[in-house]
């Protein structure tokens, strides 16, 4: 796998370092030989500082150095040719950052404030927040345990390049001789080398912008099985039980819609099945209950009668204004029938609001539910006391800020995770909590429920996402490797496959069969708060505090799009059920929507290959229209099964 | 606070010292330098750590203001025992204290009695969260309702329309909240720039709430009234209905200047203030009309049928309050809206004998409202002119009770607004000759009230610097006068009774209303209208067993406007009042309404000037003042 290999040199030669220090040579002789296939002969010349390996940037360079040697890459960078240039200039700002801490570790914290402060507003405009963090360490006290050194520290920085700047790079740097330099570039700095011409400043800006660099090519060479399913035989499933659920008058008017149906486009789509989904047993399911199925039917007759959506039918939108909140309201779920609305708050609460005329009702006690005659058609409808409906209901249990909630499938659990570092299963029909599961250490960002229910994942403070299932105390998987906060979390809709935004800045998709990372995706410039996969399943969208949507192709894990257009951090966003438009919410008190639909017919367009980047497509042309609350941020979109726009928001009397 | 750096990168630390006083404060005496410079840089180090890992805490709170229990989560995420018993109210502000070559920011911290806090049991329980639901969009086009924000900004129509140019450029989709259609596409390619058509076009709830507020602002409910003016003075969603509420009120007094209708001419000024009242307002663009209606108002020879005992003063000083307070809004250098206003006045100041005693104080009223200097240029220099005018009507043997009732108003308000000036002009003693020669007739009474301004205290703001202060509320005190009269000036020969009080039963479904809009101001020419007063009002009267049916009957109203003579052109809006806002049969059961109601024709362009009313008939020189070539302009 491809990170792996990262780590697996540094080891190498770590343990090489001990076995010298013990004179096991047979032994290194040994593991020389197997290694030599991983580490080139480069590293074999330095393997005297394979000491700075284990203590990190011990460093005997004379630090008057350091200022000469990035002036003299600089003006190396700055005097190539225009086309070398700015791929030649994306080593400045590691290299910077290593000399600086470099510097820092040695005690020379002087010259290494003088450095920062010469050279660091020089760099791009999105490092300038983790130079800033970068700022703040001035002693060597201060690197452990800090975020940021540590990722410097412990992994390299990955730079994309053509072959032919590589060769210009290695020329220079064979020419000059730089002990410190060389050293820098050598340990941390990890050049993924491609053929072909070497990108401009625009092609590398909208890949830049990660903590530790862009993605090497190997991390997104696994192919991913992006496609849809054929979904459990619908047409089957729905004969027997519509016959079973409709009788008699109610049969006639719906024969022909039932015909009509079938010629539905989207329909007949889905009976060839995608080259790209994933085989149905990829991963265990719970069987379809008879619940399940009903539902299935329903939502498919109402989606029959949906509006498609398009540039010239823009969808309504209600909005559901949270009124009194003065900031307490931090997350808001919509079912996906738009039949409730789960909302978490600062003070630890959940509350939950039906938004149609049912009642939220829970269920009759043990006594009374004996009298229930379990083989009536109705006995879901009967469990219930009737005379219990509540038109919101308040679930209490967590002890921290609420972060996320979400909705089973079926509408009768409810998840939530919040700072007390521990995620609750609610009943919705009992309206009480059923499971604490613990597991991560810290504040939990994001839960989200599997579109098929029964799994659900969860992102963390704590650097990783995990997968759960409902019936595990404990977590399925671990997803590690985010050098950061995972702030967001969402299930492909074919749930093999989760996607993970991070305060690293990078997109990840994880493969919940393996655990293994199968796309690595880099371009955001600030952390990333939401995800959305479109109903085709082939794109993610994701935005966070940098205000731009980034588009994604999953088949090859290339940026395909950037909206631009907000003013203040994105929170979230939601494909139209028909695929067809975006709909995006903002702390700025709008709704922009965009056209989804002509992105994906321009980039289909398109002939793209693993090798090759697209241009990322930007502008204006896709926004179609923006909508502004009165000073309300918005929490939450949710399109219904007729497309109808549902935003949750809170007022902010405050700030008027 | 010392600077480590200069770099933004690095930003403040604490200092030395600040470390040092902490250190006292806690009972440390002596911290030596190296120990404070130390804790300094540990502190400044940790607390900016701690402020990086908050703001996690407050993006993920869907905010953008750092709060304290993001602080009290990141204490909390390391194991580190959160700081109690802080609060934060709705913004904290930093208070900033210097002395002694030092500063210092704080935020003020109340002592809290115990006591007081422990004893106090009726604590205000915050109010529940509450989720209220209306549209945002309706198919792409956002409802112009309360809950959501008014679809153009003050800004964009101020930048609209002292930049029109600013408009042509920008993209018509979003200005509109219209969906973009391949139409507006071409306008970019063509060479000829060609000022787009403004379309206006009002939902069907914007025609009913203008309906609405238009019946109300003139009917005979004052509870509603008060509603309907406050909508208007707080509705936000009002701008795309401007055009038409301005037409309201021009039309409206164009037409009860002539017939001599006070009350409703107070209800249209008390809506020129609702509306320049609306924060979300920009009025610019209908200056041009309202500034003649108002003025309309000021200087009008005659506004009330009784000239005599109505109280037509009332609502001079209310206009020109309200013109005061345009001038102020909305003077720019380009405009010159405050010049071009006083110039009127002062133009008709000059006429002498000519101009008739209400219109002489109108004029004085506008201009004493337009500020001090104002007074003193303009007003000061004809005083003696206009005394010896008022002395005749005052102290003359032939006295006509009307010119007398108007010179003792002019004097009055000379008095008042000219004595604290000349009290400021003219140092003591005041001599009594002195005056009567400086002043004229005035001298007397500007004397003894300059003599009584000197021995009171000084008060903090003087009538006159108080000028332009933004109309008041008193206006509603004024109102009840002419309510009354109005009521009782409905007498037979000027109205036609159309619903007689002993009616039983609606005469039909269909009731035609005919009004007759008599604009000539020669007494002799042939008048087609029933009745042969000069100024025909027709009015309903108000039944004392309202008729509920009737109001649901369709009618139809036919206005007429007849130009200078009974000639051919004339305006009929004829409307069925059930869609539109015209005037229903329950505002006219006030029976005040003669205004006629607005046409659909969108923007259609305005006739600013004012039909030629009564005083300017008799006044070819100020008829000139508010004639087109001046007022239309203005803008």
């Amino acid at each position: 796998m491809g990170t792996n290999i990262t780590p697996d040199k540094n080891q190498l030669l770590a343990v090489l370092q001990v076995l010298r220090k013990y004179n096991l040579k047979g032994t290194e002789e040994l593991l020389k030989k197997e290694a030599n296939v991983t580490i080139n002969l480069e590293r074999e010349k330095t393997e005297s500082d394979v000491n700075s390996v284990l203590t990190g940037y011990k460093s005997d360079g004379d630090p008057e150095t350091y200022e000469a040697s990035y002036v003299e890459l600089k003006h190396f960078v700055e005097n190539s040719l225009d086309i070398y240039k700015h791929e030649l200039g994306m080593i400045l700002y590691p290299v910077l950052v290593h000399m600086y801490l470099e510097l820092v570790y040695n005690g020379h914290t002087e010259k290494a404030i003088n450095l920062m402060q010469k050279f660091g507003p020089d760099q791009d405009l999105y490092y300038q927040e983790d130079l800033r963090k970068l700022a703040l360490v001035t002693k060597r006290d201060h690197m452990s345990g800090n975020e940021l050194t540590d990722t410097f520290k412990s992994n390299q920085f990955i730079i994309r390049m053509s072959r032919d700047t590589l060769s210009l790079l290695k020329r220079h740097l064979h020419d000059k001789k730089e002990s410190v330099l060389l050293n820098i570039i050598q340990e941390h700095l990890y050049f993924d080398m491609y053929e072909g011409v070497a990108r401009n400043k625009s092609q590398i800006d909208a890949t830049a912008g990660a903590v530790v660099g862009e993605a090497t090519r190997l991390d997104n060479k696994a192919k991913v099985y992006y496609g849809i399913p054929k979904a459990p035989d619908i047409q089957t499933l729905a004969a027997p039980v519509e016959d079973e659920e409709e009788g008699g008058e109610q049969e006639t008017p719906d024969k022909p819609k039932k015909k009509k149906a079938k010629k539905d486009p989207l329909f007949s789509k889905k009976t060839k099945s995608d080259p790209n989904a994933p085989p149905p047993d990829r991963i265990p399911i719970p069987d379809l209950k008879d619940n399940d199925k009903v539902e299935k039917v329903k939502s498919f007759r109402e989606s029959s009668r949906r509006i498609t959506l398009g540039p010239e039918t823009l969808p309504s939108m209600c909005s559901y204004t949270l009124l009194n909140a003065n900031y307490t309201v931090t997350c808001a779920e919509i079912t996906e029938d738009s039949s409730m609305l789960a909302v978490g708050f600062s003070d630890s609460i959940v509350k939950v609001w039906t938004l149609v005329p049912q009642k939220l009702k829970t269920m009759k006690s043990a006594e009374q539910l004996q009298d229930v005659n379990t083989d009536a058609e109705d006995v879901l409808a009967r469990m219930m006391d009737e005379r219990s409906g509540e038109t919101s209901r308040t679930l209490v249990g967590h002890g921290g800020t609420v972060y996320s909630v979400s909705f089973s499938p079926d509408r009768t659990l409810l998840l939530s995770c919040s700072e007390d570092s521990t995620i609750r299963l609610w009943s919705l029909q009992i309206w009480t909590c059923l499971v604490v599961y613990k597991g991560h250490m810290f504040p939990i960002w994001d839960v989200k429920f599997s579109p098929l229910g029964y799994y659900f994942a969860t992102a963390s403070h704590d650097r990783t996402a995990r997968l759960w299932a409902t019936d595990h105390y404990q977590s399925l998987r671990v997803f590690a490797g985010h050098f950061s906060d995972v702030d967001c979390i969402q299930f492909h809709p074919n749930s093999n496959y989760v996607a993970t935004g991070s305060s690293d800045r990078r997109v990840c998709l994880w493969d919940c069969v393996t655990g293994n990372h199968v796309r690595i995706m880099t371009g955001h410039k600030s952390p990333i708060y939401v995800l959305a996969f479109s109903i085709c399943g082939r794109f993610l969208a994701s935005a966070g505090s940098d205000n731009n949507i980034l588009i994604w192709d999953l088949a090859h894990g290339h940026l395909v799009a950037e909206f631009q257009g907000h003013d203040k951090t994105i929170h979230t966003l939601t494909f139209s059920r028909c695929g067809n438009l975006l709909a995006s919410g903002s702390l700025d008190d709008t709704v922009k929507l965009w056209d989804f639909n002509k992105l994906s017919e321009d980039t289909n367009s398109e002939d793209v290959n693993i090798s090759h980047n697209p241009d990322v497509k930007t502008g204006d042309t896709y926004m179609l229209r923006s909508f502004a609350t009165k000073s309300s941020p918005i929490i939450a979109l949710h399109f219904t099964r007729r497309n109808l726009l549902l935003a949750v928001s809170m007022y902010d009397g405050i700030t008027t | 606070m010392a600077k480590a750096s200069e770099s933004d990168l690095y930003g403040t630390s604490f200092s030395i010292e600040s470390m040092k006083v902490i250190a006292e404060s806690i009972g440390i005496a002596n911290l030596p330098d190296d120990a404070a410079k130390e804790l300094a840089d540990d502190i400044s180090f940790r607390l900016k750590h701690f402020i990086q890992d908050s703001a996690k805490f407050m993006h993920h709170a869907r905010r953008n203001k750092l709060m304290y229990h993001d602080i009290d989560s990141t204490l909390r995420s390391r194991n580190i025992e959160p700081q109690y018993g802080f609060h934060s109210v709705d913004s904290l502000p930093f208070r900033f204290a210097s002395g002694g070559g030092r500063e210092l920011h704080f935020i003020e911290e109340k002592e809290v009695d115990l006591h007081d806090f422990v004893t106090n049991t009726n604590v205000k329980a915050p109010l529940d969260i509450t989720l209220r639901s209306h549209w945002l969009c309706i198919d792409g086009i956002q409802p112009a309702i309360p809950e959501n924000p008014p679809p153009q900004d003050k800004e964009m129509q101020k930048l609209e329309s002292v930049d029109p140019v600013n408009k042509m450029n920008k993209p018509n989709k979003e200005s509109s909240g219209k969906p973009s259609t391949g139409k507006q596409k071409l306008r970019n390619v063509e060479t000829v720039q060609i000022k787009q058509l403004a379309t206006h076009e009002l939902s069907v709830e914007q025609q009913l709430y203008y309906k609405e507020i238009t019946e109300a602002c003139v009917g005979s409910d004052e509870t509603r009234r008060i509603e309907a003016l406050q909508s208007l003075a707080l509705d936000p969603g009002l701008y795309e209905m401007l055009p038409r509420m301005c037409t309201f009120i021009i039309e409206g007094v164009r037409v009860n200047v002539v017939q001599n209708n006070l009350a409703l001419l107070i209800y249209l000024m008390r809506m020129v203030k609702a509306l320049l009242d609306n924060q979300s307002l920009y009025l610019e663009k209908y200056l041009h009309e309202l500034i003649p209606s108002v003025i309309t108002c000021i200087v009008s020879k005659q506004l009330c049928t009784r000239p005599e005992f109505d109280n037509h003063w009332a609502l001079r000083d209310f206009a020109s309050r309200l013109n005061a307070q345009i001038c102020k809004n909305f003077n720019t250098s380009t405009n010159n809206i405050q010049t071009r206003v006083t110039r009127m006045f002062t133009n008709s100041l000059q006429q002498g004998d000519k101009l008739p005693l209400s219109s002489l104080y109108g004029a004085l009223h506008g201009l004493s409202e337009l500020g001090t200097e104002v007074i003193k240029t303009f007003i000061l220099p004809h005083i003696k002119n206009i005394g010896a005018r008022i002395e005749v009507h005052l102290e003359g043997s032939l006295i006509s009770n009307l010119d007398k009732v108007a010179s003792g108003h002019i004097k009055a308000l000379l008095v008042k607004v000219l004595a604290p000036i000349i009290k400021n002009l003219r140092t003591p003693p005041d001599y009594f000759e002195e005056y009567k020669t400086d002043y004229g007739y005035l001298g007397p009474a500007l004397q003894s009230a300059v003599m009584k301004a000197r021995t009171q205290p000084p008060q903090p703001i003087t009538p006159t610097n108080t000028s332009i202060a933004p109309v008041s509320a008193t206006i509603s005190r004024n109102i009840t006068a002419p309510m009354g009269i109005v009521q009782n000036t409905v007498a037979p020969g000027r109205t036609i009774v159309m619903n007689p009080p002993n009616r039983g039963t609606p005469t039909s479904g269909n009731q035609k209303f005919v009004f007759v809009t008599q604009r000539s101001q020669a007494p002799g020419t042939i008048q087609p209208s029933p009745q042969p007063q000069q100024n025909t009002v027709v009015k309903i009267m108000n039944s004392p067993n309202p008729q509920p049916k009737v109001v649901n009957a369709p009618q139809k109203l036919v206005v007429v406007c007849m130009p200078n003579s009974a000639a051919t052109s004339s305006t009929v809006i004829s409307q069925n009042t059930q869609s539109q806002g015209v005037i229903s049969q329950s505002s006219l059961q006030g029976g005040q309404i003669v205004s006629p109601g607005i046409s659909q024709v969108p923007n259609q362009p305005q006739f600013a000037v004012l039909p030629k009313t009564n005083f300017i008939s008799q006044n070819p020189k100020v008829k000139q003042e508010v004639s087109i070539d001046d007022l239309s302009h203005l803008v």
